[in-house]
């Protein structure tokens, strides 16, 4: 007899049918069986049941249902399978356990009930997951994995205002907030619509995912929270020629700094969940406190000027940083000089402006600095400046005596720029013929006038130095006598 | 004998009765002609004809492509609509069913992978089976209108998938469906160029048609749902219907008609079987050329149980891998849909991957121009290649297997060759900064190749006279070029578009 023309057919199929049962047997196990949370409960059952202190406790640990457990809380979008493996996490019984089954530490859960917050909405990571690794969900697609335990105090913010939180709470956070404040961070970066504008705003860092940072230089870990703390350590090796100063800072005070960036998040919760002190925050925001001049100078000022006693040469910048306080300075200044370089900063030059629309001070907040930095000298009666004379002259005596520190083209060296706009619109003739005439004390500039300068020299250079004076800008110096 | 006997007796006898009444003719064929009965008398396997050439069922001839189309289809339509049990066609909620079935849906995930990588398969088996029909010249008389359908049934099969592509709403389906709504309103870059783009913007308005909006948001996920569960389905299983039907009607597989037929297989005997003088009756009164008019069983085998054996294989074959790959490989999810944080690179699904490296060189030419091209010959060639001869032979014999190798040869050095220079030395943007667009939606790397296929197969043409074997030529040269560009942007294509030798050499942006 011939051979069976679908004998081949058969055998493949026969082979083909085997493999699928195979699998869909090893995938019906895998997938229903084998489940990881189904031990981890079987586990729990133990200890329950070992835990138990009569038989009514033991029949009802025996009878504990296996099944995926779930926290839903709708106002906050959060489905949280956490429980199906952490089931003690509510059940003081649980404290000795080890994890998963371990009550949560610190009795938070009483404050925070867990029907009321679910998980996700302090801790991150993937809440509807019901596998470690997934639910951890680090090199994983997920916007924001578990935050490991000495970064979750961030989450506190959400809720919470960390500069409100009583002591002992969210330790990291409340440092991390007043190490913001204290190393000036405002000067280069903008939060709540306040800040330099040299750096990154830094509003919402805390949502930003990962795909949002520049991670080319980053080893190791490439969590958001990794990434922010080795850039504390040394910005620019993680953004090459970054001008960020490098902080000296302790590892507890990167943690914190990393801690208060992830906690910089807008999330628009449901006002039950709000504590007062957030609330109170809120408000203030909009009702501002009446404003504290030494407090805005830490803030937003010192990061460059330092105690603005005394000029400073700054490395990452390559150029020299006034001493804004100087009292030399402050007593040939009148206020509304002051409040001008303060409202306009220097275009050009790593000094921002701090006006409403800049830098986002307001003009409380501006007078308040102002009046800080006045506090150093009172404003003295400056000397009438002579009348401009010849500025041929006064090129040939600026090209000897000045353009060693104010540049040649008075573009600034190792001392402010006299050709920048806001200067000249600033410095009244009677500021500049004072100080060249008695120098800046506890500054290189010298007394020019004891030099032997005379009224005639300083003319010349004023009318030179006045050729850089913008078109027109002569007319609308503030309305003021020139 | 009393009714009650009567009635226990009927009861007994109950499920005999049914299995009668539902097969027709009750039990297990063991005749030819009861098998033949079995064929046609069954809803199904009346589909089939009774007998089947033995040519037919050479695995190496079909490789059972069409069956494996068939197969991933059905595979397709049972696992979809268990994902459609679960799934929520809103912004807001897809992500999270589309997790709710891979987390807590029993063998959700299992489900969802066999969806995933037998909706690839079958993208993948469209193309092989297209080449399979082509390179066996199936496409000839009388079979040519059955090409065509083919080719909806190939555009239906893209759409199918790409459809379904954007339905997870990660990353990677949001981006994906970005891009190709962005080939989709290609024709802009034309409209623009010759600047009228503010009176008549067809590539606004494809864009527009695609997504409900200008953007992919809850208007095209809701479009793309409608056309992925009802209306794409509904007309590939028409158009599958229609392809079947053309199938038999057009004689069965096509095979060498040259040839003299092997032995029938009678009973379980092998018969040489002659054809008799007359035709059955019933065909004596159709017009036309039918297929059984004139033919005795020569050279064929009853479709009970061979075919169906052969189906079946083909069948459980399809499950296999599917089960298999879905066991091991999870399907892709990645992050929510976010249109702040755009992936780079963004990438469409890999078959238009090829499109899209050429809508790199020219948005235009890769998004309209060349695919019209392509589409255009492909539904021309059976009625521009009129030549009877080598139907149903690999390649239509020795001359057209050299042609083959030859324009494999030609296609792969081709491309090969101006992507590498391309991505060494650019194109006529990097040298001439200033040049007008419409020089370069005219001449770049995508015209040029395709230029260069034209002149390889008409340089086919003049040296052999055979117009099947400048089709031949043809046709690989375009395959060979569909394969490079695919793995091009598949692989080798980074952030913004650079060129890199592997994924892992990509800057972590």
């Amino acid at each position: 007899m011939p051979a069976d023309p679908s004998r081949s057919f058969k055998w493949a199929t026969i082979i083909c049918s085997v493999v699928s049962i195979v699998f869909l047997i090893a995938a019906a196990v895998r997938e229903n069986i084998s489940a990881d949370w189904r031990a981890r409960q079987a586990a729990f059952r133990e200890i329950l049941t070992r835990k138990a202190k009569d038989a009514a406790a033991r029949t009802a640990a025996r009878n504990l249902p296996i099944e995926i457990r779930q926290v839903v809380v709708p106002a906050l979008h959060a489905v949280d399978r956490c429980v199906t493996c952490h089931l003690g996490i509510d059940d003081p019984r649980m404290a000795d356990q080890a994890n998963p089954h371990r009550t949560h530490p610190k009795r938070l859960l009483t404050i925070h009930r867990v029907e009321k917050f679910g998980c996700t909405v302090c801790h991150q990571g993937q809440g509807a997951a019901l596998n470690f690794e997934e639910a951890k969900a680090e090199d994983y697609f997920w916007d924001y994995p578990l935050l490991p335990a000495k970064f979750t105090e961030a989450t506190c913010a959400s809720c919470h205002n960390p500069r409100a939180l009583p002591a002992g709470s969210a330790g990291r956070l409340v440092l991390g907030a007043q190490l913001y404040e204290q190393k000036g961070c405002g000067g280069c970066h903008k939060l709540n619509g306040k800040g330099g504008q040299l750096g990154l705003p830094l509003d919402n860092v805390g949502l930003k995912t990962k795909h949002q940072f520049v991670r080319t230089n980053l080893k190791g870990s490439q969590t958001n929270w990794n990434w922010l703390a080795e850039h504390f350590r040394d910005p620019a090796g993680i953004i090459p020629g970054s001008l960020m100063p490098v902080p000296a800072l302790s590892r507890p005070q990167v943690e914190a700094l990393t801690v208060f960036m992830l906690s910089l998040r807008q999330r628009d919760l449901p006002a039950e969940y709000l504590a007062p002190d957030k609330i109170d925050e809120q408000y203030a925001r909009l009702h501002p406190a009446p404003p504290d001049g030494a407090a805005l100078y830490r803030r937003y000022c010192a990061a460059c000027h330092d105690t603005g006693l005394f000029s400073r040469w700054d490395k990452l910048f390559q150029r020299f940083v006034p001493g804004i306080r100087n009292a030399a300075f402050v007593r040939a200044a009148d206020d509304e000089s002051l409040a001008v370089n303060v409202r306009e900063g220097r275009p050009g030059t790593p000094m921002p402006g701090w006006g409403p629309k800049a830098g986002g001070l307001s003009e409380a907040e501006l007078a308040a600095l102002v009046a800080y930095m006045r506090s150093s000298a009172p404003a003295m009666a400056l000397p009438a400046a002579p009348a401009r004379g010849d500025a041929a002259r006064g090129a040939t005596l600026f090209a000897q005596n000045c353009a060693g520190c104010h540049g040649v083209a008075g573009q600034g060296l190792i001392a402010p720029a006299l050709a920048n706009p806001v200067f000249q619109r600033a410095a009244t003739d009677a500021f500049i013929a004072q100080t060249i005439r008695a120098g800046r004390e506890n500054t290189p500039m010298p007394a020019f006038g004891r030099a032997g300068f005379g009224e005639a020299e300083i003319g010349d250079l004023l009318a030179y130095i006045r050729k850089w004076q913008p078109a027109g800008a002569a007319a609308v110096a503030l309305g003021r006598q020139p | 004998m009393t009714p009650t006997q009567e009635f226990l007796q009927n009861l007994k006898q109950a499920p005999r009765h049914i299995r009668e009444s539902m097969l027709r003719n009750g039990k297990m064929p063991e005749t030819d002609r009861e098998r033949s009965q079995s064929t046609f008398h069954n809803v199904f396997f009346h589909l089939q004809s009774v007998r089947v050439h033995r040519h037919s069922l050479r695995f190496a001839y079909t490789f059972g492509l069409g069956l494996i189309l068939t197969a991933s289809f059905v595979v397709l339509t049972l696992t979809g609509i268990l994902l459609m049990v679960y799934y929520k066609p809103g912004a807001e909620l897809a992500y999270d069913s589309v997790k709710d079935i891979h987390f807590v849906v029993p063998a959700g995930r299992f489900i969802r992978n066999i969806h995933r990588w037998g909706a690839h398969l079958m993208v993948l088996a469209v193309f092989l089976h297209m080449a399979r029909v082509f390179y066996t010249g199936s496409y000839k008389r009388p079979r040519e209108f059955n090409w065509l359908v083919g080719l909806a049934l190939l555009a239906l099969t893209l759409g199918l998938s790409f459809t379904g592509y954007l339905l997870p709403w990660d990353q990677l389906a949001f981006w994906a469906i970005t891009i190709g709504a962005n080939i989709a309103s290609s024709p802009r870059e034309v409209t623009d160029a010759i600047g009228i783009t503010a009176w008549f913007d067809p590539g606004k308005l494809l864009k527009q048609l695609l997504l409900g909006a200008n953007y992919v948001g809850q208007e095209a996920l809701i479009r793309f749902y409608v056309l992925h569960v009802a209306v794409l389905p509904l007309a590939l299983a028409a158009l599958m219907g229609v392809h079947f039907w053309r199938v038999r009607k057009d004689g069965g597989l096509s095979r060498d008609e040259t040839r003299p037929a092997p032995p029938a297989r009678i009973g379980d005997r092998d018969v040489q079987v002659f054809a008799p003088n007359k035709t059955y009756g019933l065909m004596a009164v159709v017009r036309g050329r039918t297929p059984e008019v004139g033919r005795a069983p020569e050279g064929t085998v009853t479709s009970w149980p061979h075919l169906l054996w052969a189906e079946m294989a083909a069948f459980m074959f399809t499950i296999a891998v599917t089960l298999a790959l879905s066991y091991f490989f999870d399907a892709p999810l990645k992050e929510m849909a976010n249109p702040a944080i755009p992936e780079n690179p963004a990438k469409a699904p890999w078959y238009f991957l090829g499109l899209q490296e050429l809508v790199s060189y020219s948005a235009f030419m890769g998004g309209v121009g060349i695919p019209a091209i392509v589409l255009a010959g492909l539904g021309l060639i059976p009625y521009l290649d009129r030549d009877p001869r080598g139907v149903g032979v690999w390649f239509g014999g020795p001359a057209g297997r050299r042609e083959f190798w030859q324009s494999l040869a030609f296609g792969l050095a081709s491309v090969l060759a101006l992507l590498a220079f391309t991505v060494n030395f650019g194109w006529l943007r990097a040298w001439y900064p200033t040049i007008p667009q419409i020089a370069i939606i005219i001449v770049n790397p995508a015209t040029v190749i395709v230029a260069m296929y034209s002149a390889w197969s008409l340089w086919v043409l003049r040296r052999t006279g055979s117009i099947r074997l400048s089709a031949v030529a043809l046709f690989t040269c375009f395959l060979a070029g569909f394969v490079v560009l695919t793995a091009m942007g598949s692989i080798f294509r980074g952030p913004n578009w650079q060129f890199y030798w592997w994924p892992s050499q990509w800057p972590t942006h």
